[in-house]
Protein backbone atom coordinates (compact mmCIF):
# COMPACT_ATOMS: atom_id res chain seq x y z
CA UNK A 1 0.00 0.00 0.00
CA UNK A 2 2.83 2.43 0.82
CA UNK A 3 4.35 1.85 -2.63
CA UNK A 4 1.01 2.80 -4.19
CA UNK A 5 0.93 6.10 -2.27
CA UNK A 6 4.49 6.92 -3.31
CA UNK A 7 3.70 6.18 -6.95
CA UNK A 8 0.69 8.52 -6.89
CA UNK A 9 2.79 11.30 -5.34
CA UNK A 10 5.54 10.80 -7.90
CA UNK A 11 3.09 10.92 -10.81
CA UNK A 12 1.44 14.08 -9.49
CA UNK A 13 4.83 15.83 -9.30
CA UNK A 14 6.09 14.71 -12.70
CA UNK A 15 2.98 15.26 -14.81
CA UNK A 16 2.00 18.79 -15.96
CA UNK A 17 -1.10 20.43 -14.49
CA UNK A 18 -3.37 19.59 -17.44
CA UNK A 19 -2.32 15.95 -17.59
CA UNK A 20 -2.69 15.69 -13.82
CA UNK A 21 -6.27 16.92 -14.11
CA UNK A 22 -7.00 14.38 -16.85
CA UNK A 23 -5.45 11.62 -14.74
CA UNK A 24 -7.57 12.53 -11.70
CA UNK A 25 -10.75 12.58 -13.80
CA UNK A 26 -9.90 9.18 -15.27
CA UNK A 27 -9.30 7.81 -11.78
CA UNK A 28 -12.68 9.15 -10.61
CA UNK A 29 -14.33 7.26 -13.49
CA UNK A 30 -12.64 4.10 -12.28
CA UNK A 31 -13.89 4.83 -8.76
CA UNK A 32 -17.47 4.86 -10.04
CA UNK A 33 -16.90 1.43 -11.58
CA UNK A 34 -15.56 0.17 -8.27
CA UNK A 35 -18.56 1.50 -6.33
CA UNK A 36 -21.00 -0.12 -8.78
CA UNK A 37 -19.45 -3.55 -8.38
CA UNK A 38 -18.76 -3.28 -4.64
CA UNK A 39 -19.66 -6.49 -2.78
CA UNK A 40 -20.96 -6.86 0.77
CA UNK A 41 -17.78 -8.62 1.87
CA UNK A 42 -15.66 -5.53 1.02
CA UNK A 43 -17.91 -3.04 2.84
CA UNK A 44 -15.47 -2.75 5.77
CA UNK A 45 -14.09 0.82 6.31
CA UNK A 46 -10.79 1.64 4.59
CA UNK A 47 -8.93 2.76 7.73
CA UNK A 48 -9.23 -0.71 9.22
CA UNK A 49 -7.13 -1.96 6.30
CA UNK A 50 -4.52 0.71 7.07
CA UNK A 51 -4.58 -0.35 10.74
CA UNK A 52 -3.65 -3.89 9.79
CA UNK A 53 -0.51 -2.64 8.00
CA UNK A 54 2.98 -2.40 9.46
CA UNK A 55 4.26 0.30 11.83
CA UNK A 56 6.44 1.93 9.12
CA UNK A 57 3.47 2.65 6.88
CA UNK A 58 1.60 4.33 9.75
CA UNK A 59 4.62 6.52 10.46
CA UNK A 60 4.81 7.68 6.84
CA UNK A 61 1.08 8.53 6.89
CA UNK A 62 1.68 10.69 9.96
CA UNK A 63 4.47 12.55 8.19
CA UNK A 64 2.24 13.34 5.21
CA UNK A 65 -0.49 15.11 7.20
CA UNK A 66 1.36 18.47 7.75
CA UNK A 67 1.92 18.82 3.99
CA UNK A 68 -1.78 18.21 3.41
CA UNK A 69 -2.59 21.09 5.74
CA UNK A 70 -0.22 23.42 3.88
CA UNK A 71 -1.15 22.76 0.26
CA UNK A 72 -4.62 22.05 -1.22
CA UNK A 73 -3.12 19.79 -3.89
CA UNK A 74 -2.06 17.31 -1.20
CA UNK A 75 -5.69 17.10 -0.05
CA UNK A 76 -6.63 16.07 -3.58
CA UNK A 77 -3.88 13.48 -3.51
CA UNK A 78 -5.22 12.07 -0.22
CA UNK A 79 -8.69 11.83 -1.78
CA UNK A 80 -7.20 9.94 -4.70
CA UNK A 81 -5.45 7.70 -2.19
CA UNK A 82 -8.81 6.96 -0.52
CA UNK A 83 -10.30 5.98 -3.88
CA UNK A 84 -7.37 3.68 -4.55
CA UNK A 85 -7.81 2.17 -1.08
CA UNK A 86 -11.43 1.33 -1.91
CA UNK A 87 -10.21 -0.32 -5.11
CA UNK A 88 -7.74 -2.36 -3.08
CA UNK A 89 -10.52 -3.54 -0.76
CA UNK A 90 -12.55 -4.63 -3.77
CA UNK A 91 -9.63 -6.64 -5.12
CA UNK A 92 -9.16 -8.30 -1.74
CA UNK A 93 -12.87 -9.11 -1.58
CA UNK A 94 -12.79 -10.73 -4.99
CA UNK A 95 -9.82 -12.86 -3.96
CA UNK A 96 -7.70 -12.35 -7.07
CA UNK A 97 -4.13 -13.70 -7.10
CA UNK A 98 -1.37 -12.38 -9.35
CA UNK A 99 2.27 -13.23 -10.02
CA UNK A 100 5.18 -10.78 -9.89
CA UNK A 101 6.10 -11.44 -13.55
CA UNK A 102 3.37 -8.91 -14.60
CA UNK A 103 5.08 -6.01 -12.73
CA UNK A 104 6.82 -4.52 -15.88
CA UNK A 105 3.35 -4.04 -17.44
CA UNK A 106 2.40 -1.73 -14.55
CA UNK A 107 3.64 1.30 -16.56
CA UNK A 108 0.47 1.22 -18.66
CA UNK A 109 -2.49 3.34 -17.57
CA UNK A 110 -5.31 0.99 -18.57
CA UNK A 111 -7.90 -0.29 -16.08
CA UNK A 112 -6.58 -3.84 -16.01
CA UNK A 113 -3.03 -2.62 -15.48
CA UNK A 114 -4.18 -0.42 -12.60
CA UNK A 115 -5.88 -3.35 -10.88
CA UNK A 116 -2.82 -5.56 -11.35
CA UNK A 117 -0.60 -2.75 -10.07
CA UNK A 118 -2.75 -2.47 -6.96
CA UNK A 119 -2.47 -6.19 -6.32
CA UNK A 120 1.30 -6.16 -6.80
CA UNK A 121 1.72 -3.30 -4.34
CA UNK A 122 -0.41 -5.11 -1.76
CA UNK A 123 1.68 -8.28 -2.01
CA UNK A 124 4.96 -6.39 -1.89
CA UNK A 125 3.99 -4.58 1.32
CA UNK A 126 3.81 -7.89 3.18
CA UNK A 127 7.55 -8.57 2.76
CA UNK A 128 10.20 -6.98 5.00
CA UNK A 129 12.91 -6.32 2.30
CA UNK A 130 10.34 -4.47 0.17
CA UNK A 131 9.29 -2.31 3.10
CA UNK A 132 12.94 -1.30 3.64
CA UNK A 133 13.16 -0.30 -0.03
CA UNK A 134 10.01 1.82 0.37
CA UNK A 135 11.38 3.62 3.42
CA UNK A 136 14.54 4.55 1.50
CA UNK A 137 12.41 5.65 -1.47
CA UNK A 138 10.30 8.03 0.64
CA UNK A 139 13.18 10.47 1.32
CA UNK A 140 13.42 11.87 -2.28
CA UNK A 141 9.66 12.36 -2.22
CA UNK A 142 9.88 14.67 0.78
CA UNK A 143 12.80 16.60 -0.75
CA UNK A 144 10.98 16.93 -4.09
CA UNK A 145 8.08 18.80 -2.49
CA UNK A 146 10.08 21.91 -1.60
CA UNK A 147 10.89 23.08 -5.22
CA UNK A 148 7.21 22.74 -6.08
CA UNK A 149 6.28 24.93 -3.12
CA UNK A 150 8.86 27.55 -4.15
CA UNK A 151 7.47 27.61 -7.69
CA UNK A 152 3.97 28.08 -6.31
CA UNK A 153 4.98 31.07 -4.19
CA UNK A 154 6.95 32.50 -7.13
CA UNK A 155 3.85 32.38 -9.31
CA UNK A 156 1.85 34.15 -6.61
CA UNK A 157 4.39 37.00 -6.33
CA UNK A 158 4.28 37.50 -10.11
CA UNK A 159 0.59 38.43 -9.89
CA UNK A 160 1.04 40.99 -7.11
CA UNK A 161 1.73 44.11 -9.29
CA UNK A 162 -1.51 43.63 -11.21
CA UNK A 163 -3.53 44.07 -8.03
CA UNK A 164 -2.31 47.66 -7.69
CA UNK A 165 -3.43 48.47 -11.25
CA UNK A 166 0.09 48.84 -12.69
CA UNK A 167 1.93 46.71 -15.25
CA UNK A 168 5.71 46.50 -15.50
CA UNK A 169 7.13 47.62 -18.84
CA UNK A 170 9.80 45.50 -20.52
CA UNK A 171 13.24 46.98 -19.93
CA UNK A 172 15.06 48.98 -22.60
CA UNK A 173 18.78 48.95 -23.23
CA UNK A 174 18.85 52.75 -23.13
CA UNK A 175 17.14 53.11 -19.77
CA UNK A 176 19.48 52.55 -16.81
CA UNK A 177 16.67 52.74 -14.25
CA UNK A 178 14.90 49.75 -12.79
CA UNK A 179 11.56 48.42 -14.07
CA UNK A 180 8.99 51.13 -14.84
CA UNK A 181 5.37 50.56 -13.86
CA UNK A 182 2.72 52.23 -16.01
CA UNK A 183 -1.06 52.49 -16.07
CA UNK A 184 -2.58 49.19 -17.12
CA UNK A 185 -4.86 50.95 -19.60
CA UNK A 186 -1.92 52.50 -21.42
CA UNK A 187 0.35 49.44 -21.58
CA UNK A 188 -0.61 48.26 -25.06
CA UNK A 189 -0.62 51.81 -26.41
CA UNK A 190 2.92 52.40 -25.14
CA UNK A 191 4.16 49.14 -26.67
CA UNK A 192 2.56 50.05 -29.99
CA UNK A 193 4.07 53.54 -29.89
CA UNK A 194 7.53 52.10 -29.23
CA UNK A 195 7.28 49.89 -32.31
CA UNK A 196 6.04 52.70 -34.55
CA UNK A 197 8.73 55.03 -33.22
CA UNK A 198 11.45 52.48 -34.00
CA UNK A 199 10.00 52.09 -37.49
CA UNK A 200 9.96 55.88 -37.92
CA UNK A 201 13.62 56.08 -36.89
CA UNK A 202 14.53 53.53 -39.57
CA UNK A 203 12.47 55.37 -42.20
CA UNK A 204 14.10 58.63 -41.17
CA UNK A 205 17.57 57.16 -41.67
CA UNK A 206 16.66 55.86 -45.12
CA UNK A 207 14.97 59.09 -46.16
CA UNK A 208 17.79 61.27 -44.88
CA UNK A 209 20.30 59.24 -46.86
CA UNK A 210 18.27 59.52 -50.09
CA UNK A 211 17.30 63.20 -49.92
CA UNK A 212 19.89 65.77 -48.82
CA UNK A 213 17.45 68.65 -49.47
CA UNK A 214 13.90 69.47 -48.37
CA UNK A 215 12.28 71.03 -51.45
CA UNK A 216 12.77 69.84 -55.01
CA UNK A 217 12.17 73.21 -56.68
CA UNK A 218 14.66 75.04 -54.47
CA UNK A 219 17.21 72.33 -55.10
CA UNK A 220 16.85 72.69 -58.87
CA UNK A 221 17.10 76.45 -58.64
CA UNK A 222 20.30 76.23 -56.57
CA UNK A 223 21.79 73.79 -59.08
CA UNK A 224 21.15 76.21 -61.93
CA UNK A 225 22.89 79.17 -60.26
CA UNK A 226 26.51 79.88 -61.31
CA UNK A 227 29.19 79.24 -58.67
CA UNK A 228 32.67 80.61 -58.05
CA UNK A 229 36.00 78.95 -57.28
CA UNK A 230 35.11 78.19 -53.65
CA UNK A 231 31.65 76.87 -54.53
CA UNK A 232 29.85 80.08 -53.52
CA UNK A 233 27.27 81.71 -55.77
CA UNK A 234 28.44 84.37 -58.22
CA UNK A 235 26.88 87.78 -59.04
CA UNK A 236 24.90 88.09 -55.82
CA UNK A 237 24.39 91.86 -56.23
CA UNK A 238 23.39 91.70 -59.87
CA UNK A 239 21.07 88.75 -59.17
CA UNK A 240 19.22 90.80 -56.54
CA UNK A 241 18.86 93.73 -58.96
CA UNK A 242 18.02 91.67 -62.04
CA UNK A 243 15.66 88.89 -60.87
CA UNK A 244 12.01 89.67 -60.25
CA UNK A 245 11.64 86.51 -58.13
CA UNK A 246 14.13 87.76 -55.57
CA UNK A 247 12.24 91.06 -55.44
CA UNK A 248 9.08 89.10 -54.67
CA UNK A 249 10.86 87.24 -51.90
CA UNK A 250 12.03 90.51 -50.35
CA UNK A 251 8.49 91.82 -50.63
CA UNK A 252 7.06 88.77 -48.84
CA UNK A 253 9.68 88.99 -46.10
CA UNK A 254 9.03 92.68 -45.48
CA UNK A 255 5.27 92.12 -45.50
CA UNK A 256 5.49 89.37 -42.92
CA UNK A 257 7.68 91.41 -40.65
CA UNK A 258 5.38 94.43 -40.93
CA UNK A 259 2.45 92.25 -39.88
CA UNK A 260 4.44 90.87 -36.96
CA UNK A 261 5.51 94.38 -35.90
CA UNK A 262 1.85 95.39 -35.72
CA UNK A 263 1.20 92.63 -33.17
CA UNK A 264 2.92 92.21 -29.81
CA UNK A 265 6.70 92.30 -29.58
CA UNK A 266 6.74 88.83 -27.97
CA UNK A 267 5.10 87.32 -31.04
CA UNK A 268 7.72 89.01 -33.21
CA UNK A 269 10.41 87.33 -31.11
CA UNK A 270 8.63 84.00 -31.57
CA UNK A 271 8.53 84.40 -35.35
CA UNK A 272 12.22 85.28 -35.33
CA UNK A 273 12.95 82.11 -33.35
CA UNK A 274 10.87 80.18 -35.89
CA UNK A 275 12.96 81.63 -38.69
CA UNK A 276 16.16 80.55 -36.97
CA UNK A 277 14.81 77.03 -36.40
CA UNK A 278 13.62 76.63 -39.97
CA UNK A 279 16.98 77.78 -41.32
CA UNK A 280 18.78 75.38 -38.97
CA UNK A 281 16.58 72.51 -40.13
CA UNK A 282 17.49 73.36 -43.71
CA UNK A 283 21.15 73.41 -42.73
CA UNK A 284 20.82 69.97 -41.17
CA UNK A 285 19.10 68.42 -44.15
CA UNK A 286 21.38 69.87 -46.85
CA UNK A 287 24.90 70.54 -45.53
CA UNK A 288 26.81 71.18 -48.77
CA UNK A 289 24.60 72.04 -51.71
CA UNK A 290 22.36 74.78 -50.30
CA UNK A 291 24.61 76.01 -47.50
CA UNK A 292 25.44 79.38 -49.02
CA UNK A 293 21.83 79.94 -50.05
CA UNK A 294 20.72 79.37 -46.46
CA UNK A 295 23.44 81.73 -45.23
CA UNK A 296 22.25 84.48 -47.58
CA UNK A 297 18.61 83.99 -46.53
CA UNK A 298 19.57 84.13 -42.87
CA UNK A 299 21.65 87.28 -43.21
CA UNK A 300 18.92 88.94 -45.26
CA UNK A 301 16.39 88.30 -42.50
CA UNK A 302 18.81 89.63 -39.92
CA UNK A 303 19.35 92.84 -41.86
CA UNK A 304 15.62 93.42 -42.22
CA UNK A 305 15.09 92.97 -38.50
CA UNK A 306 17.96 95.40 -37.88
CA UNK A 307 16.44 98.05 -40.10
CA UNK A 308 12.99 97.64 -38.51
CA UNK A 309 13.72 97.20 -34.81
CA UNK A 310 17.18 98.77 -34.51
CA UNK A 311 18.66 95.51 -33.20
CA UNK A 312 22.43 95.19 -33.23
CA UNK A 313 24.01 92.47 -35.37
CA UNK A 314 27.69 91.58 -35.21
CA UNK A 315 29.78 91.07 -38.33
CA UNK A 316 31.92 87.95 -38.02
CA UNK A 317 33.47 87.16 -41.40
CA UNK A 318 34.22 88.53 -44.88
CA UNK A 319 31.01 86.99 -46.25
CA UNK A 320 29.02 88.95 -43.69
CA UNK A 321 30.83 92.10 -44.82
CA UNK A 322 29.64 91.41 -48.36
CA UNK A 323 26.13 90.93 -46.97
CA UNK A 324 26.52 94.25 -45.15
CA UNK A 325 27.36 95.83 -48.48
CA UNK A 326 24.19 94.29 -49.90
CA UNK A 327 22.26 95.97 -47.07
CA UNK A 328 23.03 99.37 -48.56
CA UNK A 329 21.21 98.36 -51.74
CA UNK A 330 18.10 97.01 -49.99
CA UNK A 331 16.63 100.30 -48.57
CA UNK A 332 15.37 101.68 -51.92
CA UNK A 333 13.56 98.41 -52.71
CA UNK A 334 12.37 98.23 -49.14
CA UNK A 335 10.74 101.64 -49.49
CA UNK A 336 9.12 100.54 -52.75
CA UNK A 337 7.98 97.28 -51.18
CA UNK A 338 6.51 99.17 -48.23
CA UNK A 339 4.52 101.28 -50.66
CA UNK A 340 3.24 98.15 -52.39
CA UNK A 341 2.26 96.69 -49.04
CA UNK A 342 0.15 99.74 -48.22
CA UNK A 343 -1.59 99.43 -51.57
CA UNK A 344 -2.38 95.78 -50.87
CA UNK A 345 -3.87 96.64 -47.49
CA UNK A 346 -6.20 99.22 -49.08
CA UNK B 1 8.46 81.49 -41.95
CA UNK B 2 8.00 77.94 -40.63
CA UNK B 3 4.32 77.98 -41.58
CA UNK B 4 5.11 79.17 -45.11
CA UNK B 5 7.74 76.45 -45.44
CA UNK B 6 5.19 73.85 -44.45
CA UNK B 7 2.62 75.24 -46.87
CA UNK B 8 5.05 75.33 -49.79
CA UNK B 9 6.16 71.82 -48.91
CA UNK B 10 2.57 70.66 -48.94
CA UNK B 11 1.87 72.31 -52.28
CA UNK B 12 5.06 70.81 -53.66
CA UNK B 13 3.97 67.34 -52.56
CA UNK B 14 0.52 67.74 -54.07
CA UNK B 15 2.10 68.86 -57.33
CA UNK B 16 4.49 65.93 -57.57
CA UNK B 17 2.25 63.32 -55.99
CA UNK B 18 4.81 60.65 -55.17
CA UNK B 19 7.45 62.41 -53.12
CA UNK B 20 7.53 62.10 -49.35
CA UNK B 21 8.72 64.79 -46.97
CA UNK B 22 11.52 63.95 -44.53
CA UNK B 23 10.12 62.24 -41.46
CA UNK B 24 11.64 64.90 -39.21
CA UNK B 25 8.85 67.32 -40.14
CA UNK B 26 6.17 64.68 -39.72
CA UNK B 27 7.26 63.65 -36.23
CA UNK B 28 7.10 66.99 -34.39
CA UNK B 29 4.90 70.03 -34.20
CA UNK B 30 6.45 73.30 -35.41
CA UNK B 31 8.49 74.62 -32.51
CA UNK B 32 7.37 78.22 -33.07
CA UNK B 33 3.77 77.28 -32.35
CA UNK B 34 4.80 75.30 -29.26
CA UNK B 35 6.84 78.26 -28.06
CA UNK B 36 3.95 80.67 -28.55
CA UNK B 37 1.61 78.48 -26.51
CA UNK B 38 4.21 78.24 -23.74
CA UNK B 39 4.69 82.01 -23.74
CA UNK B 40 0.95 82.56 -23.43
CA UNK B 41 0.97 80.96 -19.98
CA UNK B 42 3.86 83.09 -18.70
CA UNK B 43 4.46 86.77 -17.96
CA UNK B 44 5.18 89.18 -20.79
CA UNK B 45 8.88 89.55 -20.01
CA UNK B 46 9.54 85.84 -19.41
CA UNK B 47 12.08 83.90 -21.47
CA UNK B 48 12.21 80.18 -22.25
CA UNK B 49 15.41 78.25 -22.88
CA UNK B 50 15.74 76.39 -26.15
CA UNK B 51 16.03 72.92 -24.68
CA UNK B 52 12.87 73.53 -22.63
CA UNK B 53 10.98 74.31 -25.83
CA UNK B 54 12.41 71.23 -27.53
CA UNK B 55 11.50 68.99 -24.59
CA UNK B 56 7.91 70.25 -24.51
CA UNK B 57 7.78 69.89 -28.32
CA UNK B 58 8.74 66.23 -28.03
CA UNK B 59 6.31 65.57 -25.17
CA UNK B 60 3.38 67.23 -26.92
CA UNK B 61 4.09 65.45 -30.21
CA UNK B 62 4.37 62.09 -28.44
CA UNK B 63 1.08 62.65 -26.60
CA UNK B 64 -0.72 63.46 -29.86
CA UNK B 65 0.71 60.36 -31.54
CA UNK B 66 -0.31 58.27 -28.51
CA UNK B 67 -3.95 59.36 -28.71
CA UNK B 68 -4.16 59.16 -32.51
CA UNK B 69 -2.67 55.65 -32.58
CA UNK B 70 -5.38 54.43 -30.22
CA UNK B 71 -8.14 56.14 -32.21
CA UNK B 72 -6.70 54.88 -35.51
CA UNK B 73 -6.55 51.34 -34.14
CA UNK B 74 -10.25 51.53 -33.27
CA UNK B 75 -11.13 52.82 -36.76
CA UNK B 76 -9.16 49.99 -38.37
CA UNK B 77 -11.01 47.42 -36.26
CA UNK B 78 -14.35 48.89 -37.33
CA UNK B 79 -13.26 49.13 -41.02
CA UNK B 80 -13.65 52.92 -41.10
CA UNK B 81 -11.30 55.41 -42.73
CA UNK B 82 -12.30 58.70 -41.04
CA UNK B 83 -11.33 59.48 -37.44
CA UNK B 84 -14.04 61.66 -35.90
CA UNK B 85 -14.37 63.43 -32.57
CA UNK B 86 -16.08 60.52 -30.85
CA UNK B 87 -13.11 58.31 -31.67
CA UNK B 88 -10.76 60.77 -29.97
CA UNK B 89 -12.98 60.96 -26.89
CA UNK B 90 -13.17 57.15 -26.77
CA UNK B 91 -9.38 56.93 -27.08
CA UNK B 92 -8.96 59.39 -24.20
CA UNK B 93 -11.30 57.31 -22.05
CA UNK B 94 -9.59 54.04 -22.97
CA UNK B 95 -6.14 55.37 -22.08
CA UNK B 96 -7.24 56.73 -18.71
CA UNK B 97 -7.59 60.44 -19.57
CA UNK B 98 -11.23 60.73 -18.50
CA UNK B 99 -10.72 64.27 -17.19
CA UNK B 100 -10.07 65.50 -20.74
CA UNK B 101 -13.39 64.29 -22.13
CA UNK B 102 -15.68 66.88 -20.55
CA UNK B 103 -13.70 69.99 -21.66
CA UNK B 104 -13.14 68.59 -25.15
CA UNK B 105 -16.81 67.93 -25.82
CA UNK B 106 -17.15 71.63 -26.54
CA UNK B 107 -14.61 71.36 -29.37
CA UNK B 108 -15.24 67.93 -30.92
Amino acid sequence: MLLLLLQFLQLSFILPMAMQTVYLKKHEGNAHNFVGTLSSAASAPWWSAFGSQSVHQGESCGQMKPFALELPNCIDQLAATKLSARGAEQVLGEGHTTQFTIFPDGCKMSDDAQKLQTTISLQSSLTDPHSRFEIGFSQPMLCAKYPYTDQFYGLFSAYAPQISGRIMLPLNMSSDDGPIYVNAKQYHGIIRRRQSRAKAVLDHKLTKRCKPYMHESRHLHAMRRPRGSGGRFLNTRSSINGNGKLGNEVHKTVGEQLQSSDSQSSEFLQSEVGTLNSSKETNGSSPNISGSEVTSMYSRGGLDSFSLNHLGSAVHSFANMIDGGRGMIIPPKWVAAAGNCYNLKV
Amino acid sequence: MADSDNDSGGAHNSGKGGKVLPRELDRFLPIANVSRIMKKALLANAKILKYAKETVQECVSEFISFIIDEASDKCQREKRKVINGDDLLWAMTTLGFEDYVEPLKGYL
